[in-house]
């Protein structure tokens, strides 16, 4: 392993291999920070380019695509509240406030230090623990899955802001303009209304741009005449210090390691671990009130977990042919380009190509910190840019991104319809995340869950007698009463003061 | 107003084209369009780049294939291809899911639909179980799907190539009937085998042999899956102990094969130039390569005969497609 690893070290230090993994990552960070444009089209994209590349430059250039492009995305979801990924949707709750508030380079620096210790425990396990936790992740069947996903489902709840009851109308509605399409368990078309096009659905891509990107830029034209009032922005706070580290490094560690488990589930991605990752750190919090307002801590655990899933997804795709993600499927197809097929004897047959893709996700991972960190500076001043400038440049790149990921015109309708969708939500008070949360996790617990029932003939027994559904379920139960516990207890306090005042006074 | 905007200028960019190709009759004389209705990076799309690759390096058309990866449904880029302009530089790559979706009701239009261009390769499927479930060939499975009917779970992208593979199985003993149940494609479906998450599925020769097999030959020691048969005419090369189905006495071959199709009224110029090209790629060493590797093989069809065996695959197909819609 040693042997492997340092080899592969040292030849991506070579000069050719070193220069694809940089043009990678910083590529990756480039079309990251672009609202409309993904990793998974960057990818897409630049396979025919791959052809006639060394295997090894090839899979290295696209590792670092990969790493770039999930990192690259919490520039804008920091600065604009625009997503540049879906896993970075999460990172807006507390980035934005922050940077709202005048400290856009300590939103930024803490997002950038918890992706590369997201990146680096993921790349650890991904290193000691590829096989055992790959075949771990195939016993994972619909139950399991469908719980696991219910349990991030309640999450919906609270990571709402505001209005409960607005927040599971935003879910529910998310909930339903997934379900039109091809029935994902019964491949017959549903809520078509015999409309073709509508047998592909509302994709993710076109529907998460237009809710916070276009909806935002909608919002800024209609605000462009009044004269905003500026806040002082500082980058300072941009380098975390040693306390900043013992502060936040339980909460990475832990963010960490639950992207890194959940990417190693294949088929459901980096935004399900940023969820998970941010209520669970917002549930241990001392200062749960501060979330959603510019916490620290939600903006470190929603980075640490999107990049810590990167890792964890290509566990399965290097052990055993599965891919975690998206992005993995095209990194297969890239390899196969190469005659290079992933599967359990991958290490037999190409253990070159395995190594140079493990020491890739390493040297892109501090490439992405060093290039980063030393542009944070500069990027930070997007909040300077004159929105008159600024909005015709984002709305042409998010045309252009939903075009290029299906080539089809009907998904930019889609991405505009949602635009102004998102824009009337924000005015009557509904929030989008819980929107987009609901709207990426029905389909898959749906198709969970029907597996399932196609297993057992209708019985949702296993849901009780499995110990993964019956933990996630009771986990499930126990987050939505928790809320109303606290809630309840705080009105008993404040009660037991009112009724020792009373006492007080009657005395 | 916008959209009547757009709408004219595209009817207005279209008769242009139409006229331009009226008065240069020289085709080509832009890049071609290949549509694959899939993601970038699975088989279909795979199969095209492969050509697409082996055309540009020994210069077989004088102007680039370009690939357009549709994705969402496949009908959706399928379609995109019916109604394109047939101009000869619109072309669709599709295989038998397009008469899946026509059989099953999903769309209300089939391979009739388009000129056909080229067949270029095929691969077949095999029956796979797993290792420590006392099955041992075909007539078991079978045996034990008719004596405990409903019972056995086989793992399936329902309404796809896997679905009908199983359907084609079941019918071969009377009364014999898996429980078919959601899970995916090949992959998901060994990642469900080895879970003993189900009972059975169909897997590609490439799958099979990627899964189960060392690169000699040799089997995977802790393999969780075995192949039962191969449902094509010939043993395939990479998987020399596995029979055929109908060396086990049973009349089934399942074979999918890579169908170019072109948008009704293309002219015949394009359909044969890009038929030339093909055939001449699949004698190229990276197509060569591909057909091994994918253990594809290398059926080439055109013309007249593609048509017969389109045909005769709609025959067998569509009543199988029905079958699999119903549930």
């Amino acid at each position: 392993m040693i042997d492997g690893l340092t080899g592969a070290l040292l030849h991506i230090f070579t000069p050719m291999p070193f220069l694809y993994v940089l043009i990678g990552t910083v590529a990756g960070i480039v079309v990251g920070a672009i609202p409309g444009l993904s990793g998974a089209m960057l990818i897409a994209l630049t396979l025919p380019l791959t052809f006639y590349m060394e295997p090894v430059n090839a899979i290295v250039l696209l590792i670092g695509m990969y790493v770039g492009s999930i990192t690259g995305g919490l520039i804008t979801a920091t600065l604009l509240r625009m997503p540049g990924t879906p896993s970075n949707v999460v990172t807006t709750f507390d980035g934005h406030p922050m940077a709202m508030a005048g400290r856009p380079g300590r939103a930024l620096g803490l997002g950038i230090a918890a992706s590369f210790m997201g990146g680096l425990v993921s790349w650890v396990v991904l290193l000691f623990l590829a096989k055992p936790l790959s075949i771990w992740a195939t016993r994972f069947g619909p139950f399991e899955y469908f719980t696991l996903i219910l349990m991030a489902m309640v999450l919906i709840a609270s990571v709402s802001q505001g209005s409960m009851v607005k927040g599971l109308v935003a879910g529910f509605l998310g909930m339903l303009v997934s379900m039109p399409g091809v029935d994902p368990s019964a491949g017959q078309p549903r809520l078509t209304w015999d409309w073709y096009v509508l047998n592909g659905g509302l994709k993710l891509l076109p529907v998460l741009i237009g809710i916070f990107a276009v909806s935002q830029v909608i919002g800024d034209i209609v605000t462009i005449g009044k004269r905003m009032e500026r806040v002082e922005t500082r980058v300072s706070g941009m380098l975390m210090t040693v306390k900043d580290w013992r502060d936040q490094m339980w909460n990475m560690l832990r963010s960490s390691a639950i992207g890194t488990a959940v990417g190693i589930l294949p088929g459901i991605g980096a935004s399900i671990g940023s969820i998970m990752a941010y209520t669970t750190a917002r549930n241990m919090s001392r200062r749960p009130e501060e979330y959603g307002k510019g916490s620290e801590e939600g903006i470190v655990a929603s980075e640490a977990a999107n990049n810590a899933t990167i890792g964890g997804a290509l566990i399965p795709l290097i052990a055993m042919g599965i891919p975690g993600s998206v992005i993995d499927a095209i990194l297969i197809g890239a390899l196969m380009i190469h005659s290079i097929t992933p599967g359990p004897t991958l290490f037999i047959t190409n253990s070159d190509v395995v190594w140079a893709m493990i020491a890739a996700a390493l040297v892109a991972n501090v490439v992405m910190y060093v290039v980063m960190m030393g542009s944070v500076r500069v990027v930070a001043r997007i909040m300077y840019v004159p929105r008159t400038f600024m909005l015709p440049v984002i709305l042409v790149f998010c045309v252009i991104g939903t075009f290029a990921l299906d080539n089809t015109m009907f998904d930019v309708w889609v991405m505009l319809a949602f635009g102004v969708l998102g824009f009337a939500m924000e005015k009557g008070g509904f929030p989008l995340g819980p929107f987009v949360i609901g709207f990426v996790l029905a389909p898959l617990m749906e198709e969970k869950l029907r597996s399932g029932l196609m297993m057992t003939a209708g019985s949702i027994e296993p849901i009780f007698t499995r110990p993964l559904p019956l933990i996630f379920l009771l986990i499930s139960i126990l987050l939505l009463l928790l809320p109303a516990f606290r809630a309840w207890r705080v009105a008993r306090s404040a009660r037991r003061r009112l009724d020792a005042r009373a006492d007080g006074a009657s005395s | 107003m916008v959209l009547n905007f757009t709408r004219s200028v595209a009817l207005a960019t279209a008769v242009l084209a139409g006229l331009s190709t009226a008065a240069h009759a020289e085709w080509p004389e832009k890049p071609i369009k290949v549509i694959v209705p899939f993601k970038a990076g699975g088989t279909s799309d795979q199969v095209v780049r492969a050509f697409q690759a082996a055309i540009q390096e020994n210069d077989l058309l004088p102007q680039p294939l370009t690939v357009v990866n549709v994705g969402g449904h496949f009908s959706i880029g399928a379609r995109q291809v019916m109604e394109a302009q047939p101009d000869g530089y619109t072309f669709l790559s599709l295989h038998i899911a397009l008469m899946g979706g026509e059989g099953g009701g999903i769309f209300d239009f089939g391979y009739r639909d388009f000129e056909p261009v080229a067949t270029t390769g095929e691969f077949c499927v095999l029956p796979v179980v797993r290792k420590d479930s006392g099955i041992d060939s075909v007539d078991e499975l079978l045996q034990k799907a008719k004596d405990e009917p409903d019972t056995l779970l086989f793992g399936a992208n329902l309404g796809a190539i896997n679905h009908m593979g199983g359907i084609l199985l079941q019918n071969l003993v009377d009364g014999a009937k898996f429980r078919f149940v959601q899970i995916g494609g090949g992959t998901a479906n060994f990642t469900a085998l080895t879970g003993n998450q189900t009972n059975a599925s169909v897997l590609s020769a490439a799958e099979v042999a990627n899964f189960t097999r060392n690169p000699d030959g040799t089997e995977i020691a802790d393999t969780q899956i075995k192949p039962l048969a191969y449902t094509g005419a010939e043993r395939v090369e990479g998987l020399p102990d596995v029979p055929t189905m109908q060396e086990l006495g049973y009349d089934m071959t399942y074979c999918v094969q890579s169908w170019w199709f072109a948008p009704k009224g293309t002219p015949q110029e394009a359909i044969d130039g890009v038929a030339d090209a093909l055939q001449k790629a699949t004698q190229t060493d990276r197509v060569k390569k591909f057909y091994d590797d994918k253990m594809f093989g290398p059926v080439f069809l055109r013309g007249e005969e593609m048509a017969a065996s389109l045909d005769d695959t709609w025959a067998r197909i569509e009543p199988v497609a029905k079958q699999a819609a119903q549930k």
